[in-house]
């Protein structure tokens, strides 16, 4: 198990180990992920944050298989309920993709099929899983679309994405996902796109939808404050590594990265006075330019000769932190 | 109307302001904006919050005249721009200008970076070229990007790099007011705030004036002297952004306030979050009496009846809310 310092009792429900992920082909290729390891326990909600380009993204798509075959390349495991992701073919994939692990996206009017009505999307996606018939299957997409608070479920179901608007398709999304009770849902910046007052419903939605039926919640964002309202855990993500797994009100009140802290700093707050914001100088650096040290130095107002050294990911007092000088910094986090 | 009374002539004074539209099948009308007064002063930062569907765009457009009003007024330090003949009308627009949220739409990909910020000088036409490219220098040295950023073409800049391609290029006419349109939305915190700082900073420098126009509450609490919110067309509060922020009038700001998700440990979070039902109704059949009525927890039969008045509940703070005060009290606000 690769969980690292976290404990949780029992077996975990998804076990990440070593994970490197490639793009490109051949004299092209580049690595976007390396060395990601972690582990998500039954029912639990766990938010993955860091910067544009820092890999979020493709994490996710690497868990569900959806990254494109012949341009991508994954070593290391991927464990779902004790069964290697990464070596099943792409049949035995279909048959595990929606029904165990699924995953929503930022934008639902890319993810949802212009010329299909929503309720066949979603009886498409409960008769791909289980055996039942046409009427039975709309019953159930029917009960789906108003579980997720869409009023007239029975009228939605026969409309087309582009008559909904953009709160509503993401409902929609959410109910296609959650119609065959996956035990891991993995939702990419699902509220970005909405307005603060729509995003609120909607993670109020997504809390109550997976908590009802005990799925797990990986919740990819670039937004801390989405992420202390909703997760117990944070994975932050930076360049690709892993760089600190923590317990949310752990990680906002002591970030034990330089980079963490900046990106908690950096928020504007509603009290703050006017005055210059803490900002992290510098940008991610490029796929084809990683420095072999810490990836973060080049940016890092602590950095120190020893961080030229690749650095491992440490166990901390039931965290984790890839940072050589994290026992002797004390960084400011959320609450100064 | 005039909203901030110790103040000389505001720069902009936008008068019972109406911008319609004609919706896709002609029959129909979406009023973007209706009927909306506020003035902005010289050296102020004026920040617009909404959501989508708002209007805040739209007035965005309409205060530095890129929509004609379908009525009332906007008025530029006294003037209105539409009064203009077309020449002066080009000449006036140079002090009053916008920066929009896609950084890359407003650069020509064909161009380098140096010649995007040179043009408007080339439009204007009044210095030798020698003079105007030592310009396009000085501009990128203000808003922090190496001179041989000049060389460059958009796609090799990031999105923030961009955004400070698109400032500087306001910048180039020495403008008196930029509107500012969710010109951080797109862009990560640490780069945001970066953005942030240098807003601030120019406008030290310079004496800018700035519009802000945001759907992030946190960018334009840091960023804006007073705040005006909106909603369907409308606005419903109008403040210091200090007092606005602590203690809200509208029960839609408070709406907003409250779900602004914020990155404090549990312990530190207080109140309950107030959840609106529902989403923003359609701006072509605006509901009857206050708009925001349909979403609102506090509505009784008058606000469907009476719209509610623009008023000056304390000073300088304004609302559009038959029920303010009590909107005020902790004890009413569920």
């Amino acid at each position: 198990m690769s969980g690292g310092a976290t404990q949780m009792p029992g077996e975990p429900l998804l076990d990440v180990s070593g994970l490197n992920v490639f793009l490109g082909r051949g004299a092209s290729e580049v690595q976007v992920i390396s060395d990601l390891s972690f582990a998500i326990w039954p029912g639990e909600t766990v938010g993955m944050v860091g910067e544009s380009g820092c890999g979020k993204t493709v994490t996710g798509l690497s868990l569900v298989a959806l990254l494109p075959a012949d341009a991508s390349r994954i070593t290391g495991r991927i464990s779902l309920e004790g069964k290697d992701l990464t070596r099943l073919s792409r049949r035995e994939m279909q048959r595990i993709r929606g029904r165990r692990i699924a995953m929503i996206f930022q934008e639902p009017m890319s993810a949802l099929d212009p010329v299909f009505t929503i309720g066949r999307q979603i009886t498409e996606t409960i008769q791909a899983h289980f055996p039942v018939g046409a009427r039975e299957a709309r019953e159930r997409a029917i009960e789906a679309l108003a579980a997720v608070g869409i009023p007239l479920p029975a009228r939605r179901y026969d409309e087309y994405p582009h008559q909904l608007s953009g709160g509503m398709r993401q409902r929609a999304m959410i109910a296609i996902a959650l119609s065959c009770e996956p035990r891991l849902l993995i939702a990419d910046e699902p509220t970005t796109a909405l307005d603060v007052t729509v995003q609120s419903q909607i993670i109020d939605l997504l809390l109550e939808m997976t908590r009802r039926s005990g799925t797990a919640l990986l919740f990819i964002t670039h937004d801390l404050g989405v992420v202390a309202e909703t997760c117990s855990r944070v994975l932050t993500i930076y360049a690709g590594e892993l760089i600190e797994d923590a317990g949310i009100d752990d990680l906002l009140a002591r970030p034990l990265h330089p980079y963490t802290s900046g990106l908690l700093r950096s928020i504007p707050r509603l009290s703050a006075p006017k005055s210059l914001l803490p900002s992290i100088p510098g940008r991610v650096p490029s796929l084809l330019n990683r420095p072999s040290g810490c990836r973060f130095a080049g940016r890092c107002a602590h950095a120190a000769p020893e961080c030229a050294a690749p650095q491992v990911l440490q166990d901390e007092a039931g965290r984790r932190v890839r940072c050589c000088r994290h026992g002797e910094l004390r960084l400011p986090g959320a609450v100064a | 109307m005039s909203d901030a009374p110790a103040r000389d002539a505001p720069l902009i004074a936008v008068e019972d302001l109406r911008v319609y539209f004609p919706s896709g099948n002609k029959r129909e009308t979406v009023k973007a904006v209706d009927g909306v007064s506020f003035t902005v002063a010289a050296g102020e930062t004026f920040g617009v919050i909404g959501e989508s569907g708002s209007g805040k765009s739209t007035l965005g457009r309409a205060l530095v005249g890129l929509v004609r009003p379908t009525g009332g007024r906007v008025l530029h330090d006294g003037e209105d721009p539409f009064a203009l003949g077309a020449r002066d009308f080009a000449r006036h627009r140079r002090d009053f200008l916008i920066v929009f949220q896609d950084p890359s739409a407003a650069l020509d990909p064909r161009m380098t970076i140096g010649h995007s910020i040179r043009e408007p000088l080339d439009v204007a036409d009044e210095t030798p070229r020698s003079e105007r490219d030592a310009r396009v220098l000085h501009l990128l040295d203000r808003v922090g990007l190496d001179a041989e950023f000049a060389r460059r073409y958009p796609h090799e800049l990031s999105g923030g790099q961009k955004q400070r391609v698109n400032i500087a290029r306001a910048l180039a006419l020495d403008p008196r007011l930029i509107v500012c349109d969710e010109i951080v939305a797109a862009l990560d915190v640490s780069i945001q705030a970066d953005l942030l700082n240098l807003l601030a900073e120019l406008q030290r420098e310079l004496g800018l004036t700035y519009v802000v126009i945001t759907h992030d509450l946190g960018v334009v609490a840091h960023i804006a002297d007073r705040i005006a919110v909106m909603y369907l067309g409308k606005l419903v509060e109008l403040g210091p952004a200090s007092r606005l922020m602590e203690a809200p009038l509208h029960p839609y700001t408070r709406a907003l306030l409250s779900s602004e998700p914020v990155p404090l440990p549990s312990v530190l979070r207080t109140g309950t979050k107030i959840v609106l039902q529902g989403e923003i109704p359609s701006p072509i059949d605006p509901p009857s009496g206050c708009r925001f009525r349909t979403r609102c927890w506090l509505a009784a039969g008058r606000c469907a009846e009476v719209e509610p008045e623009w008023r000056e509940l304390e000073p300088n703070r304004f609302v559009a809310c038959h029920f303010a005060k009590a909107a005020e009290d902790p004890e009413s606000a569920r």
